[in-house]
């Protein structure tokens, strides 16, 4: 038969199913009229193989590519995202190419955008979910790959797909030797990152109602991991920004000109602030924030460069964080920050709204100043203020007037931590006492199983810090003089009867913690998820050396590229043998293995037993040219006529006498074979057990 | 250009002289480590440049997962040797001969491709050199037979060139050959020319043949009419068709037997001759009349049936060429 060029008829479903989950993912982040556009040629790709449309014409092609091209472009200039508008090119020239492909060769071409639709995916989500469907579809394309080659009569849905399964799981070993053993580099230029939806999260800017509106979402924050034991909750200030100019209404940084990361690194001074005693260590695994902001427990030590502390303490990267970012920190929990304070910090603690709209308020501080000895018991007096009188902790508080302040403290009187934080900070500046907002997160949930920490964005929290002299900075939380449970037992305990609460998580398994095994089945995914993540997906250069370290010792680094060329050989090599072994049919038994082997020795002192040449005949021809072996070949040759030949007779089907026989040959073939070789190799053989 | 015009017949002879000599012509050929090569196919070389693109991806990027898929398309990439490799290894190869054909004509040798133990090879491709692939898998059966074909130009023996065996089973992304020489031959037969049979009675040497009786019974020909033929013998179709004056020719039933001879085409050229005289042994082994040939040196007796008419064709086939 000839061998055809034209596509095969499963072929066509294999590609189609494997188009089907390499687009799947994708379909509802492309232009409504581009699903469409996919959907229409998919169809027609199907009436063109069952015969009812005929493939496109030249103008009818140019037309496509003439009117999706610039309409592409144009959709996703508006948005200016270079990357999604590439994914969406590339989507649509392989169903293009889908639609007029007649040949082998333009099969391969789809064949191999589908590889790459694959990684597309992965910039968009590294899920687990998204590996195991990014496994299957590499089956799946391997499948079709299988089914181009085979001729149509021996392809079958099931043949084809055992064969791609059993491929692609003999590659799996020698894949994870290269992921861990593959020197990671840097990114060699840089790249265009997905604009994904706004996150919900921690922002630079704190007004009333936007941090309880966090609370509404069960949504992860990051994770932590601890070294050692993991300190109590109260401890578990998780900072991030330091919020320092007031408006009357809404808390910001100043000076947000100064807060470009070149400009942090210019001025940046490292190892700022004094700490005592050990630190602890953990590992964080934030998720993406689109911020340049992460978050840490005060005063943290990080050892990598990129990371920058700011005159405040926070600490920022140069790039938003678009994926999963894991940094390791190192946290002084005793500490002090800025014992001395500089003027121009000193300043921007003290800064008021220009525009007084809080009389009441003023008058409240200097109440409370005349009655402090220090700034300290001043700061205790405002929080004995908000736990003696009724104030309430509340996720729906009413909404507030121009005077902000003045309107919560005196009258409404219910609030979230953002209420009580600005209040605070508020009473103290008009006190002329220099304190900050602080934003982040409080508290965390352990998972038993894993024993690290989740950090939910439920857990976000502002309080403030009041700097006093002699101790610097000093971590005030006016939230705890409400509600201490929020503070010791975390906002779980305290919200979790209020109404709003994870509304916007509505289907999140969060819902559902009361209910035992469902919460246990929650926090195990999560604990798959981490590890996951902690081990897969931020596996980067450092945990490669570390783990090459403890592999292979101190000289590691070095000896990479001779561990992985090692790897390879040996997976090839114990992949060769078990491919490559070749078993043979059982038309040679057991007795003629043993008489091959003779013939071989044989063969080697000049008497090659000739095609079709019979054992008698043989026998015959070697007695004669060495009539000293006459007896022994004599013998063997009647054991072995015997043993193959007369299996139907009566005494042959006798399993013991078989058995008998087949022993003598062996002992008889051995003492020939010892007799005839050579020195050495007779050496060999002896060494060897009696089977050979 | 004119260096590469020069060196490229004397690279084309040395890989065959030193085939020759790696893999000499042996009737039956057993496929191994030894005698198959390897190398990626233009479809490999397309996934081994996807893969790049991924993993340069995965760098820049910094996607694990990305990382993954490009080790995972590596592993196999490199899996596929093996898999390439043992699907033509242990696979044993006998040629089957080919039968007669006549010049022109393709020639198809059989091939008996079997399997040597448990391992099934699938989608075998032959071919001889810029020939057409023919293919075939071996599965279920211990062995397949299997036609590769072979354009002839000119009679006698053809002698079959290397054959190559290859496979791209499983994905198509290594090709795994082998140049394989059986020591096959066919016989090829002159390409049968139509033309009339002259009448031999006037020329041949030989006076004691027996040569044709012109009879009224069955067809033999055409030949140009002569003078006081009669007119119920005219052709007047080819008349019509403005092809001349004919008069058909019959062949005597009562005498069936008719002696051709290679003195009864003068002023041709000898391969012409042949192809004539070969159209001739065809139309009459067709007919039930004896036949029997006379070429210079050969003389092959009046007979009749399968095995005279092949080796009348036979003698056509081989007559000067040295071979027998």
């Amino acid at each position: 038969m000839e061998v055809q060029t034209q596509i095969p008829r499963l072929t066509l479903w294999w590609l189609l199913g494997a188009l089907f989950l390499v687009i799947a993912p994708h379909i509802f982040r492309l232009p409504v009229w581009v699903s469409l556009l996919i959907i229409a040629c998919v169809i027609w790709r199907i009436f063109i193989f069952t015969g009812r449309a005929s493939f496109p014409n030249k103008p009818i092609k140019l037309l496509i590519v003439f009117v999706a091209l610039p309409l592409t472009i144009a959709q996703y200039r508006a948005l200016g995202a270079g990357l999604d508008a590439a994914v969406c090119l590339l989507i649509l020239g392989t169903v293009f190419k889908l639609l007029e492909m007649r040949e082998r060769r333009d099969m391969l071409i789809v064949v191999s955008l589908s590889y790459l639709l694959i990684m597309v995916g992965f910039i968009y989500s590294q899920t687990m979910l998204a590996a195991v469907h990014a496994l299957i579809t590499f089956v799946v394309i391997t499948g079709a790959l299988i089914s181009l080659q085979r001729e149509n009569s021996h392809s079958s849905l099931k043949g084809n797909g055992q064969l791609a399964l059993r491929l692609v799981a003999q590659s799996i070993p020698l894949t994870i030797v290269l992921f861990v053993l593959v020197p990671r580099v840097a990114p060699l230029w840089t790249m265009p990152v997905p604009v994904s939806s706004s996150k919900t999260g921690v922002t630079d800017e704190m007004s009333p109602g936007n941090i309880s509106n966090l609370s509404r979402s069960a949504e992860l924050a990051f994770r932590v991991s601890f070294d050692d034991s993991t300190p109590i909750n109260e401890e578990l200030y998780w900072r991030g920004l330091v919020l320092d100019f007031f408006d009357g209404r809404a808390w910001r940084r100043s000076g947000t000109a100064f807060q470009s990361y070149s400009m942090l690194e210019r001025f940046q001074r490292p190892n700022q602030g004094e700490r005592r005693g050990e630190p602890v260590s953990y590992d964080v695994i934030l998720e993406p924030t689109q911020q340049t902001w992460i978050y840490a427990l005060p005063l943290a030590q990080l050892d990598v460069n990129d990371v920058i502390q700011d005159r405040n303490y926070s600490l920022h990267i140069e790039k938003p964080v678009t994926q999963r970012y894991r940094y390791q920190v190192q946290s002084y929990l005793n500490y002090d920050m800025d014992v001395e304070l500089g003027s121009a910090l000193r300043a921007r603690a003290l800064q008021m709204p220009e525009v007084e709209l809080n009389p009441r308020s003023k008058q409240l501080a200097a109440q409370f100043r005349q009655e402090a000895p220090d700034d300290r018991a001043y700061a205790l007096r405002v929080l004995r203020h908000f736990r003696e009188e009724p104030f309430f902790y509340t996720l729906n508080p009413p909404l507030l007037g121009e005077a902000s302040i003045d309107d919560f403290l005196f009258s409404s009187r219910q609030g979230y931590c953002e209420h009580y934080a600005s209040s605070f900070v508020y009473l103290m500046r008009a006190a002329g006492i220099p304190s900050r907002v602080v934003v982040g997160y409080q508290g965390g949930e352990i998972n038993p199983f894993e024993g690290y920490t989740m950090v939910y964005q439920y857990n976000a929290h502002a309080w403030a810090e009041v700097w006093l002299e002699g101790q610097g900075w000093v971590r005030f939380d006016p939230t705890g003089a409400v509600a201490p449970q929020r503070i010791s037992e975390g906002a779980q305990a305290v919200l979790e009867n209020q109404p709003g609460f994870l509304e916007d998580s509505r289907f999140s398994m969060m819902r559902f913690r009361n209910t035992q095994w469902l919460n246990s089945l929650r926090l195990r995914l999560d604990s798959m998820d981490y590890a996951w993540n902690r081990w897969v997906i931020s596996y980067d250069e450092d945990m490669q050396l570390q783990l090459l370290e403890t592999l292979f010792g101190e000289e590691a680094r070095n000896r990479l590229y001779l561990a992985l060329g090692l790897a390879i050989s040996v997976f090839f090599g114990i992949a060769a043998f078990f491919l490559l072994k070749g078993r043979k049919q059982q038309t040679h038994d057991r007795a003629t293995q043993l008489y091959l082997r003779l013939t071989r020795d044989l063969a080697t002192q000049g008497l090659v037993r000739q095609r079709g040449e019979g054992p008698r005949d043989f026998c015959r021809r070697v007695t004669s040219t060495r009539p000293e072996w006459t007896d022994a070949m004599e013998q063997i040759t009647d054991m072995y006529v015997q043993l193959s030949y007369a299996s139907h007779t009566q005494e042959a089907r006798d399993e013991s006498v078989q058995a008998e026989l087949f022993e003598r040959l062996r002992g008889s073939i051995r003492e020939l074979r010892l007799r005839l070789n050579t020195p050495l190799k007779r050496l060999v053989l002896k060494s060897l057990p009696r089977q050979f | 250009m004119s260096l590469v015009t020069a060196v490229k017949p004397w690279f084309a002879k040395r890989v065959s002289r030193w085939l020759d000599r790696r893999l000499p012509a042996i009737s039956e050929v057993h496929l191994h480590r030894k005698n198959i090569f390897i190398l990626p196919t233009g479809p490999g070389i397309l996934f081994l440049l996807a893969t790049t693109l991924i993993f340069v991806t995965a760098i820049n990027y910094v996607l694990s997962l990305a990382f993954g898929l490009a080790f995972l398309m590596t592993s196999l990439f490199i899996l596929c040797i093996l898999h390439t490799f043992r699907n033509l290894q242990h696979l044993r190869i006998r040629g089957a001969g080919a039968e007669p054909v006549f010049a022109g004509e393709e020639a198809a040798f059989v091939f008996v491709l079997q399997r040597n133990t448990e391992q099934v090879h699938e989608m075998l491709e032959l071919r001889f050199p810029k020939g057409v692939w023919s293919y075939t898998n071996v599965l279920d059966n211990e062995q397949e037979r299997l036609k590769v074909f072979l354009p002839t130009v000119r009679r006698g023996f053809l002698r079959a060139p290397r054959v190559t065996v290859q496979t791209r089973f499983p994905l198509g992304l290594w090709r795994a050959w082998s140049h394989v020489d059986l020591d096959m031959s066919v016989l090829v037969y002159p390409n049968p020319v139509k033309g009339p049979l002259p009448d031999a009675n006037g020329d041949s040497s030989s006076g004691d043949s027996k040569s044709t009786q012109i009879g009224v019974e069955d067809f033999q020909g055409l030949r140009n009419y002569n003078f006081g033929d009669s007119p119920k013998q005219i052709a007047w179709k080819s008349l019509a068709r403005g092809q001349g004056l004919k008069v058909k020719q019959f062949v005597d039933a009562q005498d069936e037997q008719l002696m051709l001879d290679w003195a009864q085409f003068p002023d041709i050229d000898a391969e012409e001759r042949l192809s004539r005289l070969c159209y001739w042994v065809i139309t009459l082994a067709q007919g039930s009349a004896d036949y029997g040939l006379r070429l210079p040196g050969v003389e092959i007796p009046l007979g009749h049936g399968d095995a005279h008419c092949k080796k009348v064709l036979r003698a056509l086939a081989l007559w000067n060429t040295g071979a027998h």
